[in-house]
């Protein structure tokens, strides 16, 4: 039976009166399930290293944690205005990298977006490791790590309760709600692929394990009628939650009285922000994994445009909200508001502030072309100015205000220390990994879902007849 | 579930002709807009701020919806959206009423004065904060830019349209690849126009007041009324026995989906504002609900929660709702009913600090802003098709599937 081979040029070609194909080369249903499980077969020569390197920053994170508890926050950068320093800041970062996940898998879904199907797998992986990340770093800045289960409403002897009025408490239950939920709709995507993976299994353990976690999964009617039916709700309940995570982040800071801090447009904008810096991740780690692993013909040059457009979007908007906070701090006639703002881009710290608006505004701008958007090692480079540029806004908005607050006699400049750093540095060792254990057991790709993208899913569909503009709208999925 | 043909069916009404019930319909609304702007003149002259503040509420609404509507056009073409092509001309018709706002407008140049504190020059002298703003808030550049934002809208409403109608004789493709190409700079050009309309004319009638949140929540409203007009009008039309067998359930399921989400999206921008707003508690930003509280106005907040929140948040969520005609017609009518008192929740305190006063010219402002621009969107119906039928993406659309 031939199999119709779709070309990148296809795919880039843009016809209006159909979809373009989602999974090239002459992929039918086998070959994708072999083209996903293959680095889990065969994980090659790049694995251990990357596995190793990734072991060795979070050990770095292990000792820098452990000094930490020994010796307590003093052995961070914190002065006396700034004592909120790189803590929140990694937290914020890591935080809205945990955004595209659930938003690729969650909200494109209801949007009917059929090229997720490519990515939503990794994206949702990097989702909780990122959320891993981000936990970490409220757990760690209290110093007396042992007690950290007093931000839970426990009730206890001493009738000490958190303040049920701080957003840090709400913080607590959006994110653990947040990572529940996001891990919840991972699994119930995964079954599916495990259940694969099982009936694939050579060794006894593996086909053991896949099929514990496979609860039984048979692939009939009945399953595949619940299963749709789970993924929806699961997505429906997901979406407000990916927009209340960032939400009730932002409350962090725009609750309080703090010029810069203070605005009525950060919820939204710390959302787009969000989604900004997690497809800026998933592109900085799908790009080299979909050439790594040989998944080229399912991660496409399509599925970057789509996510640098998303970038290009999500980029200006977080311009807007800058230029909003900067218009209104003037129109306000509040001499802290604009102070803030002035002090932001002019005043010691305008080396963060300008590094944040050229990553963050300006360096997405190049994706309105489409020769630059389709080039994957362009795409690439654009993506880490993406992270930097995100983790600066965070830094830029935590420190500035404080570092120049409502008293000039208490003014001081924030400098980390190396154990800062190394708490940085090392919670990409955790967060890599994971995500390198996870490529190594789990299907990174959603094999299931690709197919019901695939001309093939049609009942229509055969194969003889197909011929590339023959095919119809429906046959051929949607890459919108 | 039944399957639909990818093509017209070849008995579809997509005209209003001549001896349709539609086709008196322009004239009806011209004749009750024209009443409606004499009837406000006439009887608002003795008292020229109630005037200009009821017509300034109905200029915000149904602004609104002409310019929700562009964004609706906008984004289909930014997405490459295939499901909403059977009801997209009718979007493109009611935005392109757009340029005759700018002649609605005039009034409020003449009744600024009344209107906007910062255009009295005493009260600017001995104001250190206006005078600090005097620099955009002045006559000159508030018109210049009231001048360009009606440009641009009026550029691209009227572009979209004209595209969009071309393509029905030839079918062209470029047609589609030029309003494809066009959308993203129009996108970024109607978020900066919408954002800076909102500040000049409804944010400002507070000068001392501010908010940077308060472009989206009057683009929150637009967008989410503009769905609901669509859905209204396209139920209407189908009512009238146009459009049958071309838009159904499925593209009714979509946009009652879509005023859904919106109405969460009104609520999140909204409640936001507030909320930020009430916990940190500074004096120069709570003035804007202070106003609101402790008198009539009040109540009219809590109608905001529970009305254009609460009650079609529940009403709209189930399936059989969005699908059923009936239903569906009422959650969008009650939709756009609330948009009004949200507008009219913006602006009316500003003169009435006491509480409520309804007058009279509120509702023949009314009737004769939304008069003319209905009158124009039904007359725009008229001409030309009510479906882009060449567009590449009709088949799609029409055999278009909720799965």
């Amino acid at each position: 039976m031939a199999t119709t081979v779709y070309t990148e040029a296809d795919q880039l070609e843009e016809r209006l009166d159909q979809r373009a194909p989602l999974v090239l080369g002459g992929n039918d249903f086998h070959s994708v399930t072999e083209l996903v499980a293959r680095p889990i077969d065969r994980p090659g020569n790049m694995w251990w290293p990357a596995f190793l390197v990734s072991l060795t920053l979070l050990g770095v994170y292990g000792v820098a944690v452990a000094y930490l508890v020994w010796e307590g926050v003093g052995i961070w950068g914190l002065n006396n205005p700034v004592d909120w320093g790189w803590a929140i800041v990694n937290f914020v970062f890591w935080v809205g990298i945990g955004h595209a996940g659930t938003l690729i898998s969650a909200i494109l879904f209801l949007f009917r977006q059929k090229w997720r199907t490519g990515i939503n797998r990794a994206a949702e992986a990097m989702t909780l490791f990122a959320v891993a990340c981000a936990l970490s770093f409220p757990t760690i800045h209290v110093g007396r790590v042992w007690l950290l289960y007093w931000v839970f409403p426990i009730p206890n002897q001493m009738a000490a309760w958190p303040n049920f009025r701080s957003p840090l408490l709400w913080d607590v239950f959006a994110v653990s709600i947040y990572g529940t939920v996001s891990l919840l709709f991972w699994y119930t995507g995964l079954i599916p692929d495990l259940a694969t993976m099982r009936d694939r299994a050579k060794g006894a353990l593996a086909r053991k394990l896949y099929g514990f976690f496979a609860l039984g999964w048979r692939g009939s009617q009945r399953h595949w009628q619940n299963y749709e039916s789970a993924y929806l709700i699961l997505a429906g309940v997901s979406t407000p939650l990916v927009l209340s995570v960032h939400t009730i982040v932002s409350f962090d800071f725009a609750v309080s009285q703090i010029p810069g801090w203070h605005t009525t447009i950060f919820p939204p904008y710390f959302v787009a922000g969000a989604i900004f810096s997690g497809f800026g991740m998933v592109l900085t780690l799908l790009i080299p994994s979909r050439i790594i692993f040989g998944l080229k013909d399912l991660i496409t040059v399509r599925h970057i445009e789509n996510m640098a457009k998303i970038c290009l979007l999500t980029g200006t908007m977080v311009g807007y909200a800058y230029a909003m906070e900067f218009f209104i701090a003037w129109y306000s006639g509040n001499p802290y508001e604009s102070f803030a703002f002035f002090n932001r881009a002019f005043g010691p710290y305008s080396w963060a502030y300008w590094t944040m608006i050229s990553c963050n505004v300006i360096s997405p701008q190049f994706f309105w072309f489409k020769k630059l958007r389709t080039n994957p090692l362009f795409v690439f480079i654009i993506s880490i100015f993406i992270n930097i540029g995100m983790w600066f806004e965070r830094f830029v908005i935590a420190v500035t205000s404080l570092a120049t607050d409502f008293l000039p006699s208490s003014w001081d400049y924030y400098s980390p220390t190396i154990w800062d750093v190394a708490s940085f540095i090392g919670s990409f060792g955790l967060f890599f990994t994971l995500f390198t254990l996870f490529v190594r057991f789990v299907p990174m790709v959603a094999i299931a879902e690709v197919k019901t993208v695939m001309p093939q899913a049609d009942p229509h569909h055969h194969p003889a007849a197909a011929s590339k503009h023959g095919a119809t709208v429906a046959a051929r999925g949607g890459a919108h | 579930m039944s399957s639909h043909p990818a093509t017209l069916p070849a008995d579809a009404r997509l005209h209003i002709e001549a001896g349709h019930s539609w086709a008196k319909l322009p004239i009806v609304a011209f004749v009750v807009g024209v009443a409606g702007i004499a009837g406000t003149f006439a009887l608002g002259m003795g008292n020229t701020k109630q005037l200009y503040h009821s017509w300034l509420v109905a200029l915000l609404y149904f602004l609104s919806l002409a310019l929700g509507s562009l964004f609706f056009v906008l984004i289909q073409f930014l997405a490459k959206a295939g499901w909403s092509v059977v009801v997209r001309r009718i979007a493109e018709n009611l935005a392109a009423p757009v340029p005759i706002f700018a002649l609605l407008f005039v009034p409020i140049l003449m009744g600024m004065h009344d209107l906007y504190h910062w255009t009295h020059a005493d009260a600017v002298a001995h104001d250190e904060l206006l005078q600090g703003k005097s620099s955009f808030l002045n006559n000159g550049f508030f018109i210049v830019r009231a001048v360009v934002y009606f440009a641009v809208w009026s550029f691209l409403a009227t572009w979209y349209r004209r595209q969009s109608v071309a393509q029905d004789q030839t079918g062209d493709h470029a047609y589609t690849r030029r309003m494809t190409m066009a959308s993203a700079p129009g996108v970024a050009a109607f978020a900066l126009s919408i954002t800076f309309a909102a500040f000049d004319w409804a944010m400002s009638l507070d000068p001392h007041w501010y908010s940077t949140m308060w472009g989206v929540w009057y683009f929150s409203g637009a967008i989410l009324s503009a769905f609901a007009l669509i859905t209204v009008f396209t139920l209407r039309l189908q009512g009238a026995g146009l459009l049958r067998g071309v838009v159904n359930g499925e593209h009714y399921h979509d946009l009652g989906k879509l005023v859904f989400a919106f109405t969460v999206f009104w609520a999140y921008i909204s409640f936001s504002q507030y909320f930020l707003i009430w916990y940190a508690n500074i004096p120069e930003e709570t003035s804007y609900f202070a106003h609101r509280m402790g008198n009539s106005w009040e109540s009219v907040g809590i109608l905001l929660m529970v009305g254009h929140f609460a009650v079609p948040f529940l009403f709209m969520m189930p399936r059989t709702i969005k699908r059923n005609p009936a239903t569906l017609f009422l959650g969008a009518c009650w939709v756009l009913l609330m948009h009004y008192v949200d507008i009219y929740y913006a602006v009316m305190p500003n003169l009435h600090h006491e509480g409520v006063r309804f007058a009279a010219t509120d509702a023949l402002a009314f009737l004769g802003v939304g008069g003319v621009y209905l009158g124009l969107a039904l007359m725009m119906m008229r001409k030309g098709a009510l479906v882009p039928v060449k567009d590449p993406r009709l088949p799609e659309s029409l055999a278009f599937q909720n799965v």
